[in-house]
């Protein structure tokens, strides 16, 4: 008997007003018309409740996309799960805050792109950072908890002292210093946003003096990125062990990326249960424990902290699924990691962000140092 | 970062509240959750922001009448910073 998933991951949406060039949601992007509807939704936070599931992250794409998004969070409130919604705020304003909160929204966080507007809505390829600030005042008239989410990288790091002191200004309760990860639009854009070793060095330094001076007040989770780390993520906490994900279509993965895995096929909440789809279907099965694990993974003792990594990773650098991560250290593979850093370390400069009078514009100007994200069809 | 003072009054911090059952009363986290049992919960039960720290103390120490009074006290107060750290408990 495998124990109870911990934590659902609605992903409710891949609509999104942000273009962000780090975003980790597939390339191949959950069309409109396949969406779920609203009482697929309810239905699906109905069974998480029973299943023994805590947790309720709502993500997209941006979830305030959907208007029945209140409905939602009133939904997964009442059938005893905690609420948090993960979001860029656009398409929120004082009214429909207040009513997401009097629905039960536990938690609200909110992404920035950088500290300054200009490179902020470079980032997003969007005009978004003003507003961001402005619900950030917004939320502190409310008891929610505020996270604020830092997606740090090459073009960013030079400045995170600065980006921590702005962010510190907001008032949140806890801060999320998260490095770019290389899956769908930011793998392909690695080269833009893979930082230095230099950067990582004074990055963790900064870190650390802001854990420091902000103990008891503001909370900063952060995470060393694995293309820099020693060994490698223990992604989702391993493969069907903690975490479900359900796509904008109702697909439920193992993790964000799984859908780019060739030869699974995952299993829908409009023909299955969840229990069944965690307890039973191939998918979820497939790189649960430790039987699938090649070497150096089967006889590393690590194996029981990292699960060997990050499936998606192993298929997306090495084009095999089943080997170690290569961002481990001892991984076969490794040299792949490697060579990325390497050429992340030699040299390229920052590039200057270019001020445009429209997406298509903005896209023309730089397409020669990364690819904005796109909208679902 | 200081330590509650008798004045404290120890309370769950926004976005923090009870969960589980009544054998397994957790308290959920943005981001997680803790199992609390024995001591543990009897201490977050009564940070209800009325309770003050001293208050909290008195009554902890009468349920544990033989234990050393200083060492309860030192013992909860270390316990309340730990959770103010993680940002579960605001005094």
């Amino acid at each position: 008997m495998v124990s109870n998933p911990l934590a659902l991951i609605a992903e409710v949406t891949h609509r999104c007003p942000l273009h962000c060039v780090y975003c980790s949601n597939p390339t191949k992007l959950a069309t409109v018309q396949s969406e779920l509807s609203t009482d697929e939704w309810v239905s699906v936070f109905k069974q998480s409740g029973k299943l023994g599931v805590l947790h309720a992250h709502f993500t997209g794409g941006e979830p305030l996309a959907r208007t029945d998004l209140t409905e939602l969070i009133a939904a997964a409130r009442a059938a005893g799960l905690y609420t948090n919604l993960i979001t860029s705020g656009i398409g929120l304003n004082a009214q429909r805050l207040q009513a997401l909160i009097d629905a039960g929204l536990d938690h609200i966080q909110i992404s920035f792109q950088d500290s300054r507007e200009g490179p902020a809505n470079w980032i997003a390829g969007a005009k978004s950072h003003a507003h961001k600030i402005e619900l950030s005042r917004e939320i502190r008239k409310h008891k929610v908890a505020f996270t604020v989410n830092l997606v740090v990288h090459r073009q960013n790091l030079d400045h995170l002292e600065e980006m921590i002191a702005f962010i510190e200004q907001l008032n949140p309760e806890r801060v999320e210093i998260a490095h770019a990860q290389y899956y769908g639009w930011a793998l392909e854009n690695r080269a833009a946003l893979l930082p230095t070793h230099k950067q990582l060095e004074k990055a963790v330094a900064t870190v650390a003096a802001a854990e420091q001076r902000l103990a008891g007040q503001i909370r900063i989770d952060s995470v060393v990125p694995d293309y820099y780390a020693k060994y490698p993520k223990a992604c989702m906490g391993g493969w069907g062990r903690r975490l479900m994900l359900i796509n904008p279509s109702g697909k439920a993965l193992p993790c964000h990326a799984a859908e780019v895995l060739p030869g699974l096929s995952f299993e829908n909440v409009r023909e299955r249960t969840l229990d069944w789809i965690w307890q039973e279907s191939s998918s979820f099965r497939h790189f649960r424990g430790e039987d699938w694990m090649p070497e150096p993974c089967r006889g590393c003792e690590r194996r029981k902290e990292d699960f060997g990594g990050c499936r998606c990773q192993a298929f997306l650098l090495a084009g095999d699924a089943t080997v170690t991560d290569p961002a481990c250290s001892l991984a076969p593979a490794h040299g792949l990691v490697e060579t990325a850093v390497r050429e992340a370390n030699s040299g390229a400069e920052l590039a200057e962000p270019v001020p445009a009078t429209s997406f298509v514009q903005l896209q023309k100007l730089t397409s020669d140092l990364w690819n904005y994200r796109t909208n679902p069809e | 970062m200081a330590p509650p003072t008798d004045t404290s009054q120890p309370r769950l911090a926004p976005g923090c509240r009870w969960g589980g059952t009544e054998q397994e009363r957790m308290i959920l986290f943005p981001e997680g959750a803790i199992k609390l049992q024995g001591t543990g919960r009897q201490i977050l039960e009564r940070c209800d922001g009325q309770r003050s720290f001293a208050d909290i103390i008195a009554e902890l120490q009468k349920e544990f009448g033989t234990t050393d009074p200083e060492k309860i006290r030192a013992d909860i107060s270390m316990f309340l910073e730990q959770l103010q750290r993680k940002r579960i408990v605001d005094y």
